[in-house]
């Protein structure tokens, strides 16, 4: 739409501001509440009168007084497990959905792998509820001893991932002219040869755009690491509910690990800006 | 060696290819998804549940009263109805929203790139922060009320937001709107961006106004577009677990703002009665199987 004059191009920047102010507010709540001391978690003044780290600190040492009060909760572990299980499970869950979905991937844009019912397949497993599982998923890891285990987690992740992971890659391979992988072809080396010479180097920055969209995916996975966890692992957003559920009214601690799940996220999300969309579409809009 | 011999062994190697490339897919679908899908379907015909003191497995079929339990199952009945709530206002409004976005960014300004990506990053954040963010945005002592409410209209007016069900489950639809307003912003914005410029032109040369354009010119020409992108965004809304589970756990009163997700959740988890979670289960996924199937064929055009 054309503006036309200063009062249309103010009218614009006051929504603009508007429209960023709301954007911003929780999570400049978050970040103030995360530096205020008890005394201040109940007050309304956006920056902190007299701003203090102990919240953070409180995270990796539970027994540690906040603001000079002491705090007894029922939390007596510290974040460093969590945010390790975090990094772990979503990594390697990451690393085999781009493996597998790539394989997957490169066979169904150039050889018409899997037909028709691999793909909606893959789209149905996005569609369902992932609570639909639960019951079910419990049954059969109790039976096999993979409930609380490393290997259950990641491979929930890896299966429930892998339609991003094929159809966010299946587009940048097919960006790739097949003409020039048939050279190679007929040049004698084999398909395996070819996906390692030609189209992996080729398609590089799209398999890294891949990879973090699916990072931030597990990064931010809850249900599962929910249901699967008892004590071993533990992820981030798990910590988070045990926070929210067993600290009664302690907004900052609550807050600070908010901030610190949050940063990893934000953070390789811009790296993908422009691969968002398609990314949270399948890659249906690009 | 002949031609002919050279493209033989061509042929096999990439029929073998063909094979072994969607093998390690199969293998993990198989193993996380279709072999608990089968154990659903076999559980939900019995009574089976973890302190029954036998294995699942020796569980006798009892036929389906389960699936008739849940026909007379309230509590169901007002999860569902509550999604379809939560998903009827989150949708419409997201698209409203992110269209009247999209128009405020058209054209050119300063400071557009700024302004865009401070726009974008809530869709980053995990659900859960989301969640804890809008729960303490809308504490007693939180902001909300301190900072708007208290100033404006006095003490009396501060509101004690969890403990109304109807307000709690306002919270956590605004949470959900500010989290994905901007993916349908970008999406709309993106469609609207490639309007081919000389359409609206000539619309304007016709002495068409703005808002005639933008109905008969530009939201025909990228209807396809917002066709997917509401039902991505409706068949994600409806897996709405998250933030239901952080902000109020389905409280107040035990379950006033649960919704299917949580409720299955706490059927199989919770009350450990997990044949019944199979049967609810089952009905939830052939319901959404039936439309993703209807709403399979608008996916399969491509938007460029």
């Amino acid at each position: 739409m054309r503006t036309k004059g200063t009062a249309g191009r103010i009218a614009r920047y006051l929504l603009l501001i508007a429209v960023c102010a709301w954007t911003l507010a929780p999570v400049a709540w978050m970040i103030s509440l995360s530096f205020k001391g008890p005394t201040e978690w109940y007050a309304p003044n956006i920056v902190p009168a007299q701003p203090i780290v102990d919240n953070y600190i409180n995270l990796f040492i539970p027994t540690n007084p906040i603001g000079g009060s002491h705090f007894f909760t029922s939390i007596t572990e510290p974040i460093t497990k969590p945010l390790i299980n975090s990094l772990i499970v979503a990594g390697l869950g990451t690393l085999f959905a781009v493996l597998v979905g790539f394989l997957a991937a490169y066979g169904v844009s150039r050889y018409r792998a899997g037909g028709t019912f691999t793909i909606f397949f893959t789209l149905l497993t996005r569609m369902l509820p992932g609570a639909t599982f639960v019951a079910p998923l419990m049954v059969f890891y109790s039976s096999i001893r993979f409930i609380d285990t490393y290997v259950g987690l990641v491979l929930l992740y890896t299966a429930v991932t892998l339609t991003y992971a094929i159809w966010l890659m299946k587009g940048f391979i097919d960006e790739i002219p097949p003409e020039w992988e048939e050279a190679a072809l007929l040049e004698g080396a084999s398909p395996w040869t070819v996906l390692r010479k030609v189209t992996i180097p080729l398609t590089k920055g799209g398999l890294a755009a891949s990879a973090l969209f699916i990072f931030i995916l597990n990064w931010s996975e809850f249900l599962f690491a929910l249901v699967i966890s008892v004590t071993q692992v533990t992820t981030l957003p798990v910590q988070i509910s045990k926070y929210v559920s067993a600290v009664g009214r302690m907004y900052g601690t609550q807050a600070s690990i908010g901030i610190i799940a949050t940063i990893p996220s934000v953070a390789l999300g811009y790296l993908i800006q422009k691969h968002l969309v398609t990314g949270f579409t399948f890659g249906r809009v690009r | 060696m002949e031609i002919t011999d050279r493209l033989a062994q061509w042929m096999g190697k990439t029929e073998s290819f063909k094979k072994l490339s969607t093998l390690p897919l199969s293998l993990i679908l198989n193993f996380v998804l279709i072999v608990p899908f089968s154990i659903m379907i076999y559980l939900s015909f019995t009574k089976w549940e973890p302190l029954a003191g036998y294995d699942w497995w020796r569980a006798p079929i009892a036929g389906i009263p389960r699936f008739i339990e849940s026909f007379a199952d309230a509590r169901l009945a007002w999860a569902l109805i509550r999604t379809a709530i939560f998903v009827a206002v989150v949708l419409p409004l997201e698209f409203l929203l992110g269209l009247g976005m999209a128009l405020l960014f058209l054209g050119d300004f300063r400071g557009k790139k700024a302004f865009t990506s401070i726009i974008l990053y809530p869709m980053m954040m995990p659900w859960v922060v989301v969640g804890l963010g809008f729960y303490l945005m809308f504490q007693y002592f939180g902001p909300v009320n301190l900072l708007i409410l208290r100033p404006v209209f006095g003490e009396g007016a501060m509101i004690d937001w969890f403990t109304d069900p109807v307000l709690a489950f306002s919270v956590i639809m605004l949470a959900d709107i500010w989290q994905w307003t901007p993916l349908m912003f970008l999406i709309i914005y993106a469609g609207l961006a490639a309007v081919p410029r000389r359409l609206v032109e000539a619309a304007e040369v016709l002495g068409a106004s703005p808002s005639r354009i933008l109905t008969t010119v530009r939201l025909p020409l990228i209807k396809p577009l917002v066709v997917i992108a509401l039902i991505i965004r409706g068949l994600e809304a409806f897996k709405v677990f998250d933030i239901v589970y952080i902000m109020t756990g389905g409280g107040p009163g035990g379950n006033l703002t649960e919704v299917i997700s949580l409720y299955v959740y706490k059927l199989a988890i919770v009350y450990n009665n997990t044949s019944y979670a199979c049967a609810v289960s089952l009905i939830i996924m052939v319901a959404i199987a039936l439309i993703t199937r209807l709403a399979i064929r608008p996916l399969e055009v491509k938007v460029e």
